[in-house]
Parts: structure tokens; sequence; C-alpha cells
């Protein structure tokens, strides 16, 4: 029996979510590939996923690592509001978010939006809503740590 | 009244201390902790307050013993 929509992945069938999938906060490296894989859904002709990612520079300034820290059980709840939220919304079938903390190397991923719906424009909308809203509500901080040994929180 | 706070505010104070004073809601909360640093006065006006995990406004009256989380405009992403 396949799963309902869910803005929670879980293992389906042969795909099985990665450790700590169901958490909106972690304090390891994303696994992009193995939420993916969990993004899929029968009903959804459209799977978005963004990535937000760290950037080597900001504002001209050489950046050396990011460094994240959240108020974890408040940003657990906000996410998955969040992402509940969005579900109903845009009616879509699969909704997920993950919020990196602790440090984050250039390149490396921070934050990452899967949504998937019966069509494109539903998906697009609701990551972009998603990511807005846990950039701007979630308590989670950034301290950005600079290659001339300054550091300034976002 | 026990206060944690989080990311820039921890230049301004431990990230966990106790207030003895007694403060019945935001506004005082507030002032209370200027009358501590008031360099993080700016940073203080933008922040939002959250009890048990829930955010609570300028209407709540905090409880004896309460945890307060003093939460800076967020920056994720």
């Amino acid at each position: 029996m396949r799963s309902s929509s869910s803005f929670r992945p879980v293992a389906e069938g042969s795909r099985v979510a990665p450790d700590g999938a169901g958490k909106g906060v972690v304090d390891r490296p994303i696994d992009l590939v193995g939420l993916l894989a969990v993004g899929h859904h029968p009903a959804a002709g459209a799977v978005v996923l963004f990535s937000g990612e760290v950037r080597e520079s900001n504002l001209g300034r050489a950046v050396a690592y990011l460094q994240y820290e959240a108020h974890v059980p408040l940003a657990e709840k906000m996410i998955a509001e969040i992402l509940s939220e969005a579900k109903a919304k845009w009616r879509l079938s699969v909704a997920i978010a993950q919020h990196r903390i602790g440090r984050v190397e250039i390149g490396e991923t921070a934050v990452v939006v899967i949504t998937a719906s019966p069509h494109r424009n539903e998906a697009y909308n609701a990551n972009r809503h998603i990511i807005d809203r846990i950039k701007q509500e979630a308590p989670i901080w950034k301290c950005e740590y600079y290659e001339d040994g300054m550091k300034e929180w976002g | 009244m026990t206060i944690h706070v989080y990311a820039g505010l921890k230049d301004y104070f431990l990230p966990e201390f106790e207030l003895t004073e007694e403060v019945g809601n935001i506004d005082q909360l507030r002032a209370c902790l200027l009358a501590i640093n008031e360099q993080a006065a700016k940073l203080l006006a933008a922040c939002r307050f959250a009890v048990a995990d829930g955010f609570v406004d300028s209407t709540y009256k905090f409880k004896a013993h309460e945890i307060v989380i003093v939460v800076p405009p967020s920056s994720g992403g």
C-alpha cells in the first residue's frame, strides 16, 4: 500500500528514507540524493528541489565557512507548520525541508526544500514560499566566518 | 526566570543566565536586559520571545521560574 501525501518523508517501497529524513534540523551533512529519493510520489508530475549552499564570498569578502545554530525544538515545530500549511495551500503530494546546523563548508548544502505536486507551477511556487518563510521565520541563525579571521552574525 | 539567548545576542549576554528581578512581561524583560547591556538595544528591539517552545506576544504574562528564549531575527538559509 502506498503512503498518502506527506510532509514527513518515510520509507516507501524500495525508496528508503535516509537517516534523519523526518527531521527539519540536522547536525550533519544533508543527504540530497536520499531526500530526493523519497520526494517522488505517484500523484506528482513535478518535483522541485532547492538546495541552499554556502558561497565562497559575501559582499566581496572571502568566506571561510558558515556556522549555523538553531533553537531546535522551536525550529522543528515551525518548519513542520510551514510545510503543513504549504502542503494544504498548494495541494502538494510531498513537502520536505531540512536545515543543517553546525559548521557548513563552502559548497555544502545548508538547507534543502523538496516539493512535489501534480503540475509544476504548484511545486515551484510552494518551494519558493517554503524557503522564504524558513529563512524569515524559523529560529535558525548563521554566523559567517571570513578568510581574514573576522566573523559576523547574519 | 532563566534567559536563553542565541546568535548575535551572545556577543552581549551569556548564552544562559538567571534573572532575579521580578519581570512581568516582555516590555519589562527588554528593559531588564537593556539594563544589563545597553549596547544590545538595537538587536533587542528586533527580537521575538518564546516560552515552552512557542512564541509569545507583548500581552503575555511571565510565570515565576519560566524559561524565556530571546530570539533574534532569523538568518537561516
